[in-house]
């Protein structure tokens, strides 16, 4: 394995079955991706595209009915691998009962950091989110752009090498998507490798080196941003289509 | 064992946070220190409806407590997502499921202690105002400690944690719990007996056998089962079949007499020790052979 390879899925494929075992969602079919080290990597594709499966498989939450994924050369349901990465969720999966603080230090407690290391690190990342003032408020009371920071501060409380992150400005008001497009820029020039999924393909374009389009679990293109030669919304769109609209707009007609 | 902690701690925090949780507590509490009170004037033999009163309560509420605190605590963890978050991280599955049972335990230890101390407080009470009844001839008033017990138990750490709660932001639920333990436990010292506390301890934690099997159960199946009525049913079954021969031994034992010898303790040890480890090891099987999602 080149050392240079953070994500490798070859030939992945993932088939959901129901209750007695029938093949019920094809959600990704023959896969092949890479993603080395320091780069930003975009996984694009319109909804139930099979990004967020992509994701969970190389998070090792997902196992693959076919082919295989390793990250950071291991499988990624050792701990080893999983110990080097850090996850932001589509949705903002906290303890409700937890308040911020509570949050991240046990976030912390699962990166195995040290009590006094965990209450500095919970600190400055608190701080990074702007969220110091409500630290110690239940984060069930939280609005949704306020949950999603702290899910950021979540994923980062381990000083991650590579970080996932599954629609990073989903819930986000302008000023706040600015603030994490900016966060991700200067994560990725201190050498950490990310990849990302969104729906926003102007915020894709800004912070991503390299795309791939998803579309019905495949991979219909894969590519450099700076190489497209257009807008990726062209882009994006010759390669998916956007029939919906059409449909759509002849309805309305 | 950070990681350990971290999820023992956040489990712990969130079953003791539940309203259920209290609810369950206060109705135990009034069970063991009120209950007997009204059967005294009737049957006699305070301290011994006292004492079954107490491990009735401990019984059903501990059942209550075992049951649904872990099932919610391991559902809710599976489809609000959290698991998925904790999962991702550097904790195998196996930690994370034997790490989080532990937390469920912790919190039905700190519900079964309260009932047990308040239980050997009345107990002890008992004992002494059937004394003064032999001594004098008069059935002393039971109502007058029992009230009093009843408010420190559980109508002082409400009040307490609610002005907490107010001006402190202090966690209610949680803070009201860890009151009563508190005062549970001051209530039994200040009568303790050791003698007394021996025997009654022994029998109640004997009788808390079956809802550790429930407790094992609940995990295990909440993990495997996506419906929360499968889910509890097989637990059920589960804690009724398996051998909890805990509880037997315990009625045999009540009924030569209210002590528990040391041969009944460790056939009960004996009985609940595989049941709940073999339904821990089913649990771990289940959680790394699904799908997180």
């Amino acid at each position: 394995m080149n050392d240079d390879v953070v994500i490798s899925l070859k030939g992945v494929g993932k088939t959901f079955r129901d209750f007695w075992l029938r093949p019920t969602v094809k959600a990704v079919d023959a896969l092949d991706l890479t993603v080395r080290r320091g780069e930003v990597f975009g996984l694009l594709g319109p909804n139930g595209s099979g990004k967020s499966t992509t994701i969970k498989m190389i998070l090792g939450l997902l196992a693959p009915t076919a082919g295989s994924v390793s990250v950071f050369g291991l499988s990624p349901r050792s701990v080893e691998a999983r110990a080097r990465l850090g996850y932001l969720p589509e949705l903002s999966y906290l303890h409700p009962y937890l308040t911020a603080r509570e949050t991240l230090m046990y976030y912390a407690g699962l990166c195995d950091l040290r009590r006094s290391v965990a209450a500095a690190r919970t600190r400055e990342l608190l701080k990074m989110v702007k969220l110091e003032d409500v630290a110690n408020r239940p984060v069930a009371g939280f609005s949704k752009g306020m949950a999603r920071r702290v899910a950021l501060a979540s994923a980062l409380v381990g000083k991650p090498e590579l970080l996932i992150l599954d629609e990073p400005t989903s819930g986000l008001d302008p000023v706040s998507t600015k603030e994490v497009k900016t966060l991700v820029k200067a994560l990725a020039m201190n050498g950490m490798t990310i990849l990302t999924t969104s729906h926003l393909l102007a915020d894709a374009e800004d912070i991503c080196d390299r795309v791939m389009i998803l579309d019905h679990g495949k991979s219909v293109a894969e590519g450099r941003v700076a190489d497209l030669g257009e807008s990726l919304e062209e882009f994006f769109l010759a390669k998916v289509g956007n029939a919906d609209e059409f449909v759509l707009a002849d309805f309305l007609a | 064992m950070r990681r350990g902690r971290a999820i023992v701690f956040a489990t712990a925090l969130e079953i003791l946070g539940e309203p259920l949780v209290l609810l369950v507590l206060v109705a135990s509490l009034a069970v063991a220190s009120l209950a007997p009170a009204m059967h005294y004037h009737q049957f006699g033999e305070p301290s011994r409806m006292a004492r079954d009163a107490g491990i009735s309560a401990l019984l059903l509420g501990g059942a209550v407590v075992a049951c649904a605190g872990t099932a919610r605590t391991f559902r809710r963890e599976i489809e609000s997502g959290t698991a998925q978050a904790a999962l991702a991280r550097s904790v195998s599955r196996t930690a994370f499921f034997l790490w989080k049972s532990l937390g469920c335990f912790v919190a039905y230890a700190v519900f079964s202690a309260t009932v047990s101390l308040v239980s050997l407080t009345v107990v002890r009470g008992a004992e002494i105002g059937g004394a003064i009844a032999l001594e004098t001839g008069v059935m002393a008033r039971l109502w007058g400690p029992s009230l009093a017990l009843a408010v420190a138990a559980f109508v002082i750490p409400m009040l307490v944690a609610a002005a907490l709660n107010r001006f402190c932001r202090f966690r209610f639920v949680i803070t009201a719990n860890l009151l009563s333990l508190a005062l549970a436990a001051a209530g039994s010292l200040y009568s303790f007996d050791a003698s007394l506390a021996c025997r009654l301890l022994t029998a109640l934690a004997l009788s808390a056998a079956p809802s550790l099997v429930l407790l094992s159960a609940s995990a295990a199946f909440a993990v495997r089962f996506r419906s929360n009525a499968v889910s509890l049913a097989v637990s059920l079954v589960a804690a009724a079949v398996l051998p909890a021969l805990g509880n037997y031994c315990l009625s045999d034992a009540l009924v030569d007499g209210g002590a528990v010898p040391g041969q009944y303790f460790m056939a009960a040890i004996l009985s609940i020790v595989p049941a709940v480890a073999a339904l821990l090891m089913a649990g771990v099987h289940f959680i790394n052979g699904r799908d997180v999602q």
